[in-house]
């Protein structure tokens, strides 16, 4: 079911590329409401996916990209509403283009799993996912920023600096981007090792079982965890703003959409519901 | 009724001549009331800026109000006529609505895509209307030139990309910080460069103005003048640690700020982003001082490159702008002729009713018999028929060609159903008009709901 919201999002992303070429307020306000459109629909879909399994949709990986892509949809759309400002969304759409897409393919429903009903689980994959729907602002955020920075030091002003907003604006959403999805990821991480902890002990699913530090899917975000804290610690402490955040972030993502794509699908042993 | 131009322009004069033609001296209001009484055209608006001085009017005569309004000009403004009449430059009919729309783009300023003019033609507009000096033919040509001037900037980039240095560090500042008031600005220099850019500073919302200068008591002059605070030069150092936009502009010799000092700066800032501008001849600034990550170091040619690309960037857009103006004026004219046959539209609609209403009334003792919905119905049957037998002539009327096509259709017209003589256009026949419109869904625009006034 997750190719519907797909067509949404792949008419979202033409708006977007629309109004980045023409930078007409009018593109502008049509980009904004197709994808409002495609964040809307795909709430339904997670909604049917829901009432389909009795639990929340999140669990397998497919069905986890789903989520993430349309949480990162909100989150975009609500910077969008509270900053006015369109042109990152051009960099956006196509991200929530291609993991759409890569949940689509491998879209099944999973057998329910008596373990995966407690409230700690949604918790842990809510607050997980919603901290990498920030890393992706702050990732795609980042990047804008370099682009607007190599032509702000080539003193060549042209494509990007008539588009974007200035660096300023650009380094503190990727600071708050990075910072909010920091206590997501923190949060998330604990509530998983609580609803673990809960259930380990007495079970004999052997994807529980393989819970560890050293599992490929935990181990990876952890990475991923130091990664942000040292740019939160960097951007504080030694004044590693703008540029090097920026690379960080995207560092950071990097990493995040490794575990979100390959590890989760191939390479897990512990997360592969 | 015929719309006509005389005007003066950095085209045509020179700075020297536009000074002196200038309507503002004595006002724009004064010189529509001098026109009022002499040439006396219909309506009037004019149009003044620093780069031009414009009179447009709509008259019954032009060839003859050409010559009346040259010499008005050269009387209202104390400049002999044959000083003045080589530099004027005249138009008429269709060529008015051009001239407008194209100054109204910004296409024939100086500075090609300048937005101020857009705000003088409002002005002269809104003075004229004080006056009531524009009537239906200025009104429509003005309101369409916002429109195009309008659309022209936003679908061309004519208007794009800072073309004066102040403004063009301005622009940067702003692609850098965003918001320009909570920053904090130095100026090193008291110069008359380092005035010229404070000044214009002044007039953005910036947070604080520092001047700091070798010699105290001519920062402290400055920093008067431009509510700013002057800092001693031996503190210059401390202020680069505090400011956001440094503009440097001393007649030193050597560079002023040195690399390392930069750097030690960038430290104490822990790297906070730092814009300077160095218009010094020779530089102030260590180019040196641009290698660290967040410093933005601009020089004075670097702003210049940027101008003159702009600048070509915009002269690439006029062709486009050019294109759209030319489609504007096309869909204008069209306007115009189908405002030209109205008169005859309406005496043929009025020549058909009268036939209907005639064959009504011969026919009132036999309709007495019927029932008052038969004789409704008749009456209604009669009106559709006339209103659909005069759909097609009226259309292709309006869609004229060109105006010979028109003048001859209306002329045909005017003989095979022995029209009265077409009056010129009024109030009514304006209303008329428009429920036409309504009614045949022509594509003409309509006129503005403006109600015309006449001096």
């Amino acid at each position: 079911m997750n190719f519907i919201p797909l067509l949404f999002y792949a008419a979202a992303g033409l708006a977007y590329g629309l109004h980045f070429a023409r930078r007409s307020p009018q593109a502008g306000r049509m980009a904004t409401a197709s994808l409002a459109a495609a964040a809307l629909v795909h709430t339904f879909v997670i909604g049917m996916q829901t009432m389909e399994a009795g639990h929340l949709p999140f669990v397998g990986a497919a069905a986890a990209i789903s989520a993430f892509v349309w949480l990162l949809a909100v989150a975009y759309l609500y910077t969008e509403v509270s900053t006015d400002e369109r042109a990152i969304g051009v960099f956006i759409v196509p991200l929530l283009l291609v993991l759409q897409a890569v949940s689509a393919v491998g879209d099944r429903v999973p057998e329910p799993t008596p373990v995966l009903d407690s409230p700690l689980l949604a918790l842990h994959v809510m607050s997980v996912l919603f901290a990498y729907a920030g890393f992706a602002l702050a990732c795609v955020v980042g990047i804008t920023y370099v682009l607007l920075f190599r032509e702000l030091k080539a003193k060549q002003l042209g494509f990007f600096a008539a588009r974007l907003p200035s660096l300023q604006v650009l380094d503190a959403m990727n600071g708050r981007a990075v910072g909010i999805g920091w206590l997501f990821l923190t949060a998330g991480l604990v509530v998983g090792a609580l609803w673990l902890f809960q259930l380990q002990p007495d079970t004999v699913d052997p994807r529980v079982r393989a819970m560890s530090l050293l599992d490929p899917k935990i181990f990876v975000v952890l990475l991923s965890w130091l990664v942000y804290s040292f740019e939160l610690y960097a951007r504080r402490a030694i004044g590693w703003n703008g540029k090097r955040a920026a690379w960080l972030s995207a560092l950071g993502f990097s990493i995040v959409l490794l575990n979100l794509v390959p590890v989760g699908y191939f390479l897990t042993e512990s997360h592969n519901f | 009724m015929e719309l006509l131009l005389l005007g003066v322009s950095h085209h045509t004069a020179s700075v020297d001549l536009r000074e002196r033609v200038d309507f503002s001296k004595r006002g724009v209001a004064e010189a529509l009331r001098e026109l009022a009484v002499y040439p006396a055209p219909a309506e009037a608006v004019v149009l003044t800026t620093c780069n031009r001085a414009e009179v447009y009017v709509a008259c019954e005569h032009p060839e003859a109000t050409q010559r009346d309004l040259g010499r008005f000009m050269s009387r209202f403004h104390d400049v002999p006529e044959s000083e003045l009449a080589p530099h004027l430059y005249t138009h008429t009919g269709i060529d008015v609505a051009r001239h407008l729309f194209r100054v109204a783009a910004g296409l024939d300023s100086l500075v090609v895509g300048e937005p101020q003019i857009f705000g003088q033609i409002k002005a002269a507009f809104a003075t004229a209307s004080r006056q009531r000096t524009p009537g239906s033919l200025l009104n429509k040509r003005c309101t369409s030139s916002f429109a195009v001037g309008k659309r022209v900037r936003a679908e061309t980039g004519l208007g794009e990309g800072a073309v004066s240095v102040s403004y063009a560090a301005i622009s940067l500042a702003r692609k850098i910080f965003g918001n320009l008031h909570e920053r904090r600005v130095l100026v090193v220099g008291a110069g008359e460069m380092a005035e010229l850019t404070a000044i214009h500073l002044q007039s953005q919302p910036v947070a604080h103005i520092v001047v700091a200068n070798r010699t105290l008591a001519r920062a402290q002059a400055l920093a008067h003048k431009v509510g700013g605070t002057a800092a001693e030069w031996s503190a210059l150092d401390d202020e680069l640690i505090h400011a956001d936009i440094v503009v440097t502009a001393t007649g030193a010799q050597n560079a002023v700020i040195s690399a390392d000092s930069i750097g030690a700066v960038m430290r104490a800032r822990r790297n906070r982003p730092l814009f300077v501008v160095d218009i010094g001849l020779p530089r102030d600034v260590d180019p040196a001082a641009g290698e660290f990550e967040q410093v933005f170091l601009y020089n004075i040619d670097d702003l210049r490159a940027m101008i003159s690309e702009n600048l070509a960037r915009r002269q690439e857009q006029t062709t486009h702008a050019e294109a759209m103006i030319g489609r504007e004026v096309d869909q204008f004219a069209i306007w115009q002729r189908s405002r030209g046959t109205i008169p005859t539209v309406v005496a043929l609609r009025r020549r058909f009713e009268a036939v209907r209403q005639a064959e009504l009334e011969r026919l009132t003792p036999k309709l007495h018999g019927l029932s008052a919905d038969a004789r409704a119905q008749v009456e209604e049957v009669t009106r559709l028929l006339v209103q659909k037998l005069l759909l097609a002539p009226t259309a292709q009327l309006k869609a004229a060609p060109d105006e010979a096509t028109a003048a001859r259709y209306s002329e045909a017209l005017t003989q095979l159903f022995e029209l009265e003589e077409p009056r010129p256009t009024d109030g009514a026949i304006d209303q008329g008009d428009r429920a036409d419109a309504g009614s045949s869904g022509t594509s003409a625009p309509t006129p503005t709901a403006k109600s015309p006034v006449a001096s």
